[in-house]
């Protein structure tokens, strides 16, 4: 599937490359939402603020201190993990909704620091420009678009290998009890507060990624990257695809940039349109596009994948069965 | 900073609390009544100050605009209530939240579609400036606090004095209950929201004049809104103006010393009150309709 994902990718290519790259990094950023949104069913309205933050550190790296992109990348990441810590033991002990806003509004926060309180360092609205300061990179020179490309395929790789990993492992396991019942994951004897936490960082983590990415993608950053006006994006296009699955991101960012982009060469109002195929996405296909597909292929060639996941197996059909009962 | 400076900022932050109070109720009786999260609450504030705008250019009168305003919002919170949401009762939070999301944005696309992305200016009503304790403010600030304080007292004797508004209290605390007592909860709440989205498109009617209507108004606002609510404790009615009243303060004064702060304190603020008591100032610990702890 994996690898399926990137042949596609590479086969077309010529003419789309700067689409994909936009999407293989969009995606990664949908996989942070999704580890909150689809495993453990916490909404964040404030996921740009995340995403800034990679990328305001990506790019103060590039601007002042020093010159290797892939060393800001690395603090982009790390920068979403400080954060993520930091932030995460005030931020998971509050109930859903509260979680949801506060996180909104840490994210007019974020724009606030980066806009006015910063301006000397980030120089407000006019963004910081560093492109001419990046240095080659050994084996890959990512300051070209096209190396660029397979240097944000190869991240994307690993990150989906990793996530399914996760997906696979107690930790995801975990996360999706939480979001089925929290009180009886604390009655078993798990500290739902740490994992929550855990899943928080690497929520932000994966987010100052993409951040990073995009810094060093574009040559430039500006506050509105993190406006809180964007924090419908990342949650349309996790329900889009699928919340809660390991490739759902990756379709549902797809979907997204694909339609946004579609559309407003037509007419430019776009969220007429993501709002209405939000409301179909919950209300007919409440798993969204890779949910639906992995039910087919499942169903089609089921045996084998379902001993293989029989963890997962037990937890989904728990899920499935409220939905449906709540529907 | 002087005396004068410091009583206009009052003044201001007032005004500012009256129309963040308007906007905020709606949002806080829902969410004690119905357990959701109303993110398209706002979108019947730009609707109401959008509807003023286009009145006012039509009649030339801002009072009609501000009537039809409220009719608007509270027709099409009245047929989102009948036609969407009610399906989602008793569904998980998350849900509510996502689905009244895309409502809202929705509701920008038909705003951009039908007004167009540029924003519009609205006058004022009234440019007279009138004499407070040697501070001149304008008539139409002081006007929106009387409406606000008019609407605060008819909301108490609303809740306290009619039926409806008992059984509406009582829907607060137990839904299943009420229903019990032969109660149609589901009338309840289809009053409740579309005075709800009146109130709502009241205060973006007040508001037009003293901001752009533009299609993104209610974005900027929800945030306010909703900082408003959970500052009060979301589902409680005192507290929502409790914190309106602290927060317009928090803007105006806050702006009056340093510009920038106007924009950024209520949510500072906020912060700090929900990472030490997460429930707000004055959180309900309510059963809400058809929803399990």
């Amino acid at each position: 599937m994996l690898v399926g994902a990137l042949v596609v990718a590479r086969f077309l290519f010529p003419a789309k490359m700067n689409f994909i790259t936009e999407i293989s990094i969009f995606t990664i950023y949908v996989m942070g939402c999704n580890v909150l949104y689809g495993y453990l069913g916490m909404v964040s309205f404030g996921q740009p603020f995340y995403l800034s933050i990679g990328a305001y550190s990506a790019a103060i790296y590039l601007a002042y201190l020093g010159n290797s992109p892939l060393v800001s990348i690395a603090c982009g990441i790390g920068m979403g993990l400080i954060v993520g810590v930091v932030l995460g033991p005030f931020f998971v002990r509050l109930r859903g909704d509260y979680f949801a806003l506060v996180n909104a509004a840490i994210c007019a926060i974020g724009l606030f620091i980066f806009e006015k309180l910063l301006l000397p360092i980030t120089r407000g609205d006019d963004g910081l420009w560093y492109r001419a300061r990046m240095s080659e990179t050994p084996l890959l020179d990512i300051r070209q678009p096209a190396s660029f490309f397979f240097f944000v395929m190869i991240v994307l790789a690993v990150v989906l290998i990793l996530f399914r990993s996760m997906d696979q492992s107690v930790l995801g396991i975990s996360f999706r009890a939480v979001k089925t019942n929290e009180r009886k994951m604390r009655f078993l004897g798990y500290s739902t507060f740490g994992i929550k936490w855990i899943g928080f960082t690497l929520a932000s983590m994966l987010s100052g990624l993409a951040g990073s990415l995009y810094a060093v993608n574009l040559g430039f950053v500006n506050p509105y990257l993190g406006t809180p006006h964007r924090a419908a994006e990342v949650l349309v296009a996790t329900l889009i695809g699928g919340a809660g699955t390991v490739y759902g991101p990756f379709f549902g960012s797809f979907a997204f940039i694909g339609i946004r982009d579609v559309v407003s060469k037509y007419i430019t109002r776009w969220e007429f349109f993501v709002g209405v195929l939000t409301l179909i996405v919950l209300f007919r296909f409440g798993k969204g596009i890779w949910g639906n597909i992995d039910l087919l292929i499942r169903e089609r060639f089921g045996k084998k994948r379902e001993t293989a996941r029989l963890g997962n197996v037990s937890c989904r059909t728990n899920q499935t069965e409220s939905s449906e009962k709540l529907l | 900073m002087d005396m004068e400076m410091l009583l206009r900022a009052v003044i201001f932050g007032v005004s500012t609390s009256g129309i963040l109070f308007l906007v905020s109720l709606g949002l806080s009786i829902g969410f004690g009544l119905m357990r959701i999260v109303n993110m398209e609450q706002m979108i019947y504030y730009t609707f109401g100050a959008y509807a003023t705008y286009s009145l006012l250019t039509l009649t030339g009168s801002f009072w009609l605009g501000l009537a039809s305003g409220v009719l608007l919002a509270a027709f099409l919170g009245f047929l989102v209530e009948k036609m969407l949401l009610r399906r989602v009762y008793g569904q998980e939070l998350m849900f509510t939240m996502v689905v009244t999301f895309s409502v809202f944005l929705i509701g920008i696309g038909i705003i951009q579609y039908v007004w167009g992305l540029v924003p519009k200016p609205v006058a004022s009503p009234t440019e007279i400036m009138v004499n407070i304790f040697g501070v001149s403010m304008p008539l139409y600030r002081l006007v929106i606090i009387g409406i606000a304080a008019f609407v605060y007292l008819l909301i108490q004797l609303l809740l306290n004095r009619t039926i409806i508004g008992r059984a509406l209290r009582a829907g607060i605390e137990d839904p299943d209950k009420v229903q019990g007592l032969g109660i149609n909860i589901y009338r309840i709440i289809t009053f409740t929201f579309v005075v709800a989205s009146g109130l709502a498109g009241l205060g973006g009617a007040l508001n037009a004049p003293l901001i752009m209507v533009g299609p993104y108004m209610g974005f900027d606002m929800l945030l306010y809104a909703f900082v408003t609510v959970i500052l009060g404790g979301l589902g409680s009615i005192k507290g929502t103006l409790v914190s309106a009243i602290i927060l317009g303060q928090v803007i105006s004064v806050g702006g009056t010393v340093w510009a920038p702060l106007s924009y950024i304190a209520p949510f500072v603020v906020m912060f700090f009150v929900i990472l030490i008591k997460p429930t707000g100032l004055f959180g309900v610990a309510g059963k809400a309709f058809g929803f399990e702890e």
